[in-house]
């Protein structure tokens, strides 16, 4: 697999109260051409601020360590007016809910049209076909119309299509999604997972899809990697971690969802106890105080993410799942 | 006799200038002691507005609405008749359902206050059993909301209802700002409220994976009715109104298949401006003609299992199945 990104011990620090808070504590992943990675994880594992990392889209007083090499290129060494020259050209992002994302009262053409005239140079009509063609692609009924419209005249599925147009329209090789369908219907959701794996296919469209939802993972991801408390603790081809998942807290996720696939009902598991926050990481392993496998040693060392083989990564040495 | 009865409800909204909508076009639903009635759909089907209804947030501009074989009296300004506080709500945002400014103990001690007259070490006493009763510490009662994480105010929420010794609680969305794990926790506790102290609940959610896994028996609304209702295991395996279908189609599954789920073609219509005949019947892969004209009742399809559809008395295929029913060309 040709590597598009590589990112190596990320750390994000923000600023807390007294002291800055470590939301993102050494990282490190990599996403192949045109493939679909899923970053997985609930809310406060820091898996947002990791990618609004890479676009350098996070708030003042950020501190940000690390490299992402893109296309053989740090993005984190880059001065800021070299990385806005690749946002939205070779990288963008489409964000959670589209009814923030958009500028409502700029019409869908301007929207489409703005970072396309100052990225590729192209004339308004120019401009404008390719606007077209973008709705088009996103299969927004009636394109014509619909660029002279706004944001508010579209349903949310529609909305999110918008977005995600506009963030392909300087053809960016790597598309950043950050909860895409989590505000959506689940009929509507079902549109836009077609819609990404059709990019995917048709136009070799490398996905960095981030989202708790494990069910969303199992339909499009090919490889995965799953954060805690701002750690990765699993990764691997999507198959492997969720049907064969080697770390507890992968385990205790999908022991916790109920599986509509399954014939009948088994009671909902809870992982024990509340999520580890950044503020309050736990000494060691950050997942040990909810961990049915937790010994001495896990209190002590930071885990590292060691290669399992096939491919996979966990953060557990314990490896209570391995088989012998 | 059922606990909650709405029947044949209509909830009409009046907008200036505009036509009004009926968000609500005729809905029927029960809730029975220890019934878990899971009500689920999409944006713009009406559901949070039917819950509203049900708790007497909205008045209904049509249809009756019972509480414990009596009329429920709508709130406003005015007391309801006490009896009536045995209907409860929980609300689906855990951070603003709670006032920021009270500590949790006094929250829930209200309805202990006014409804049981309670007060001093027994206030504080019934304070602590219910806190407990949904997992808590009895120390949480002398905490304030913002110390808590969204699954834990939601048991605070719950606890809050539970204080007025209720026989139904109306809960909408409880479980959408919660994580997965949190998110298990609730519905547990939900369960085994329902099951110890015979409440009945009424869970609204647009998840119908948790909704199958909690709920007894369920109705599925779109754009204002409900087409289908029944148990909730038999909806699941043999749905039978194409929505319902379309619906679980669509619900992704965590199982590592990279199988894509279904979508269902089309928008959800403006419901100032619904479909004639049957609602759907825009965007149903089998309409037919009397679809577009003549509005489906509820038929029985199977025990306790109705569905509104012209077409699904007729058809006994299961998701999976996708074999043409009996009678169909196809068939030798």
């Amino acid at each position: 697999m040709t590597a598009l990104l590589e990112v190596d011990g990320l750390r994000v620090l923000l600023p807390g109260r007294r002291a800055p808070i470590t939301v993102v504590d050494g990282v490190s992943f990599e996403v192949g051409e045109g493939e679909i990675f899923g970053v997985a994880g609930e809310s406060g594992s820091g898996k947002t601020i990791s990618s609004l990392a890479l676009l350098r889209l996070l708030p003042r007083g950020a501190t940000v360590e690390g490299r992402a090499v893109f296309a053989g290129v740090d993005l984190l060494a880059l001065d800021d007016r070299a990385l806005r020259k690749k946002r939205g050209l070779e990288l963008s992002m489409v964000f959670q809910d589209p009814m923030t994302s958009l500028h409502p009262m700029l019409s869908v053409e301007r929207q489409l049209t703005d970072h396309v005239r100052y990225h590729l140079g192209l004339s308004r009509k120019l401009a404008r076909s390719r606007a077209i063609e973008l709705l088009e692609q996103v299969r927004i009924p009636d394109p014509e119309t619909a660029l002279s419209a706004y944001p508010h005249q579209f349903s949310g599925g529609m909305r999110q299509r918008i977005a995600i147009a506009i963030a392909l329209a300087c053809r960016p090789s790597l598309l950043i999604a950050d909860e895409p369908t989590t505000a959506l219907d689940v009929t509507v959701q079902a549109g836009i997972i077609s819609l990404l794996a059709e990019l995917r296919r048709d136009y070799g469209l490398a996905v960095i899809l981030i989202t708790h939802d494990l069910g969303v993972m199992s339909t499009i991801a090919d490889r995965l990697t799953v954060f805690y408390a701002g750690r990765v603790v699993e990764s691997g081809p999507m198959q492997a971690v969720i049907q064969d998942s080697r770390h507890p807290y992968t385990r205790g996720l999908l022991e916790a969802l109920p599986h509509p696939e399954a014939t009948e009902r088994r009671p909902l598991v809870p992982i024990s106890g509340a999520a580890a926050t950044p503020q309050d990481r736990p000494p060691g392993c950050a997942f040990h105080p909810r961990c049915g496998f937790n010994r001495d040693s896990c209190s002590s060392a930071v885990p590292v993410l060691a290669d399992i083989g096939d491919d996979r990564h966990s953060a557990c040495p314990v490896d209570p799942f391995a088989r012998a | 006799m059922s606990i909650v009865e709405l029947s044949d409800v209509h909830v009409e909204f009046h907008r200036r200038g505009s036509p009004p909508v009926r968000a609500v076009a005729g809905a029927s639903i029960t809730v029975d002691r220890g019934q878990i009635v899971g009500l689920v759909g999409e944006s713009g089907c009406g559901k949070s507005t039917l819950a509203r209804a049900a708790c007497g947030l909205l008045t209904p501009t049509a249809g009756s609405i019972l509480f414990e074989g009596e009329r429920l009296v709508p709130l406003t300004r005015r007391a309801r008749p006490l009896e009536q506080a045995r209907l409860q709500m929980v609300f689906q945002n855990p951070f603003s359902s709670l006032n920021p400014r009270r500590r949790v103990g006094s929250q829930i001690g209200d309805g202990l206050e006014i409804l049981a007259g309670l007060s001093g070490a027994a206030l504080d006493a019934r304070v602590a059993e219910l806190l407990e009763q949904v997992g808590l510490p009895a120390t949480a009662a002398r905490r304030y909301p913002h110390e808590f994480s969204g699954g834990q105010r939601q048991r605070i929420a719950i606890a809050r209802a539970l204080a007025a010794e209720p026989s139904v609680i109306v809960l909408d969305e409880p479980l959408s700002a919660l994580d997965t794990s949190a998110q298990a926790q609730i519905a547990n506790l939900l369960t085994s409220l329902a099951r110890e102290l015979e409440i009945g609940l009424l869970l609204i959610s647009h998840d119908l994976a948790i909704v199958r896994q909690v709920a007894h028996v369920v109705s599925v609304m779109y754009l204002g009715v409900i087409v289908e209702s029944g148990p909730t295991e038999e909806i699941w395996m043999r749905p039978r109104h194409p929505y319902t279908r379309a619906l679980i189609a669509s619900v992704p599954r965590a199982d590592g298949s990279g199988v894509l789920p279904g979508s269902l073609p089309g928008e959800v219509p403006d419901p100032a401006r619904p479909p004639a005949g049957c609602r759907f019947h825009p965007r149903c892969p089998i309409v037919v003609d009397r679809c577009r004209s003549d509005v489906p009742g509820m038929v029985t399809v199977a025990t306790g299992h109705q569905a509104a559809c012209w077409l699904a008395a007729a058809d006994t295929r299961t998701v999976a199945s996708s074999a043409p029913p009996a009678g169909s060309p196809g068939q030798a």
